[in-house]
């Protein structure tokens, strides 16, 4: 076995072009101490994301990284899951990117248990095309679309994760990357689809007190109840006074890997004896 | 009336405002989120609405949905987001809808970056979507352009119950000049296809045909509107042409730099000229057709910020009837005064 591997091993030649300040590099940090926690193996990691500023994070990896389409990395991310099981999938994006035109992805990838872990960096606004309302931007506040305040009810997208029965959901904050490590090692090593939300501030579009309002709304939980209680986790996601870190709900079940390879694979594999016979196998798995 | 000093895509806005535009819907991109941001402040104003879509997806079938209720509306974006608005488009071609799509074109393909290029002509011009159907495509090149043929564009479409789309680059996008606005637009024809609840009728807005001769029937309908734009609604500039023994050809900001280009020649004793689509659907096809059989004029020459790609449609008017020189750039760069020319005088 070769040597460990260090957070800073993890890094890529890029530098990150963030902003001074940007919530994204707490993430970063956190997320490449997670990595030595896991000693993942960059041959054997595939990072992928969207389009925005938080989907810059795969550049700045050792990995394999991808940018994809601004919306799709959990069709892509899926995509490379189920061709390569062995790997660890760690998708990335922003709020924008998951929540507004890549919402529709979410509920396929979660109620599938499609084995990945799906992280949103939310800084509540479109960083990269420059301040534009997301779905997460709070009721009333003036951005370059939302001239007269924003008007639509804010998206909760924990109580949505456990709406569409993620297997585990999980949120935390870039302002504290050791809660953040804490909570990507345990998606990531949950069997099934993952799901972190992390607030992340954006500095420059949504102002540099973010991470003071935040920190008088955080409250952190502790494990020390039925994670699977589902009731208990809306109520946790419905209190939209607090912020609630940790984990709010995890459910294991099989993941759609799981079952293919169960349900099928396995036994025709067994059934086949080695040397397939389509005909043969047909007739063994006809109803 | 005073000018004001705007940029090419809050000039859109403007203009769709004067030509009784009501609905706007569209998700930001760059270098076309002014526009949306302009509406954003502007239409509810004005009495409209403005609602930034989930997506492009969103976006063009909220147009879809407006469209068919019978009031003005628009969408706009760039590059990738018209991709993914082609479905739509498509469907609103087919089922015949008026709307405006302003497309500011960034290089591509894939995300490509945010700079200037003029690559989704293919996509517009010849139809990205499925079907045999056209868009009335026209092509400004400066702030006042933006508004006119914006204003322009909602008329056509009304015309011919067509979508029309005004096919800008990033750099006139983006880029700041005086316009005069036109006075408003005071008479919006009549919609009497539209879906409207009426005790006595019903109108029914679609796009599918199951039986093979009615689409086909449908679709001949579609090729006829198309024939009769092409003799209606071609509309060019054509700078110092007359004598010209070398036309050169170009739309947006390519011909602006290419107008420079001619006057720079002229000034050597070269005889150029400028041509410019303004609509390149339909494609001044006639036009260049009349360049081939003119015994003055020696060679013409295409600049373009793709790989080529209007020098399809010149050079199948042309006919090789005369040679065709073509200079492209790619990736956001845009070409200098300096090296058209050289291009121009090693492709003689
Ligand atoms: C199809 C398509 N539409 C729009 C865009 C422009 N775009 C790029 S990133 C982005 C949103 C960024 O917001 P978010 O996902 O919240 O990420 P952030 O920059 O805030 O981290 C948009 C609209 C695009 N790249 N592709
Ligand atoms: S614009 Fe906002 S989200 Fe993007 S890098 Fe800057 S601070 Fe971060
Ligand atoms: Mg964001």
């Amino acid at each position: 076995m070769s040597e460990a591997m260090k957070a800073a091993d993890y890094k890529s030649e890029l530098k990150p072009i963030w902003c001074p300040g940007c919530g994204d590099f707490g993430f970063l940090n956190a997320m490449l101490k997670a990595m030595e926690e896991l000693q993942l193996q960059p041959e054997n990691t595939a990072l992928c994301s969207g389009i925005g500023c938080s989907s810059r994070l795969p550049g700045y990896i050792k990995a394999y990284s991808f940018n994809g389409i601004h919306g799709r990395v959990l069709p892509f991310a899926t995509g490379v899951k189920m061709s390569r099981p062995e790997t660890t999938v760690i998708a990335v994006g922003g709020d924008g990117d998951g929540y507004s035109i890549g919402a529709g992805h979410i509920g396929h990838a979660a109620r599938k248990n499609i084995d990945i872990t799906y992280v949103v960096l939310d800084n509540n606004i479109y960083g990269l095309t420059k301040g534009q309302a997301s779905p997460t931007t709070p009721l009333g506040v003036k951005t370059k679309t939302t001239y007269y305040g924003n008007m639509g009810t804010t998206l909760n997208p924990v109580r949505m994760l456990i709406a569409y029965k993620a297997s585990f959901v999980a949120r935390t904050f870039s302002g504290d990357p050791k809660h953040v490590q804490k909570m990507l090692v345990e998606a990531i090593q949950h069997p099934g689809f993952s799901f972190i939300e992390v607030l992340s501030p954006c500095v420059t579009f949504r102002g540099s007190d973010q991470f003071k309002l935040i920190r008088e709304k955080v409250v952190y939980l502790d494990d020390d109840r039925d994670l699977s209680d589902e009731v208990k986790a809306f109520d946790i996601a419905n209190d939209e006074d607090k912020l609630t870190l940790g984990v709010i709900y995890k459910q294991i079940r099989p993941t759609y890997g799981d079952v293919i390879r169960h349900n099928v694979i396995e036994r025709a594999r067994a059934a086949s004896n080695g040397t397939p016979d389509i005909d043969a196998l047909l007739k063994q798995f006809q109803p | 009336m005073s000018k004001v000093l705007i940029k090419g895509n809050e000039a859109v806005i403007r203009g769709a405002l004067l030509a009784g535009c009501k609905n706007f819907f569209g998700y930001p991109i760059t270098p076309a989120s002014e526009i949306a941001e302009a509406a954003a402040y502007y239409f509810p104003l004005l009495g409209g609405t403005f609602l930034q879509a989930e997506s492009e997806i969103g976006a063009i079938n909220m147009v879809y949905g407006a469209a068919s209720y019978s009031t003005r509306c628009m969408t706009a974006s760039s590059s990738p987001g018209i991709s993914l608005k082609m479905e739509g488009i498509s469907y609103l071609a087919g089922a015949e809808l008026p709307c405006v799509i302003i497309d500011v074109m960034r290089g591509g393909p894939g995300l490509g970056n945010i700079a200037p290029e003029q690559s989704d002509y293919n996509q517009i011009v010849k139809g990205g979507g499925h079907g045999n159907y056209r868009l009335i495509t026209l092509a400004p090149n400066s702030a006042q352009e933006m508004c006119d043929l914006t204003m322009l564009a909602f008329e056509l479409s009304d015309k011919y119950r067509n979508p029309a789309v005004v096919l800008a680059d990033g750099i006139i996008g983006q880029m700041m000049e005086p316009v005069e606005f036109p006075e408003p637009v005071q008479v919006i024809p009549e919609r009497p296809w539209a879906v409207r609840g009426t005790r006595d009728s019903h109108n029914l807005v679609c796009s599918i045909q199951l039986d093979p001769d009615l689409l086909e029937k449908h679709n001949l309908h579609l090729q006829a509107k198309y024939a009769e734009m092409a003799k209606n609604e071609i509309r060019y500039e054509a700078i110092r042409c007359d004598d010209a023994e070398h036309i050169f050809i170009g739309y947006g900001i390519v011909s602006r730099i290419l107008h420079s280009v001619v006057e720079t020649l002229r000034a050597e004793g070269i005889k150029a000229g400028l041509f410019r689509p303004l609509t390149l659907f339909p494609f001044p096809t006639p036009q260049f057709d009349a360049f081939a059989k003119d015994p003055n004029i020696k060679s013409l020459f295409v600049c373009e910020l793709s790989a080529g790609q209007m020098v399809d449609d010149v050079r199948l008017a042309v006919n090789g009837r005369k040679p065709v020189g073509l200079h492209t750039r790619m990736g956001g760069n845009v070409p200098t005064v300096k090296e058209i020319i050289e291009k121009f005088k090693e492709s003689r």
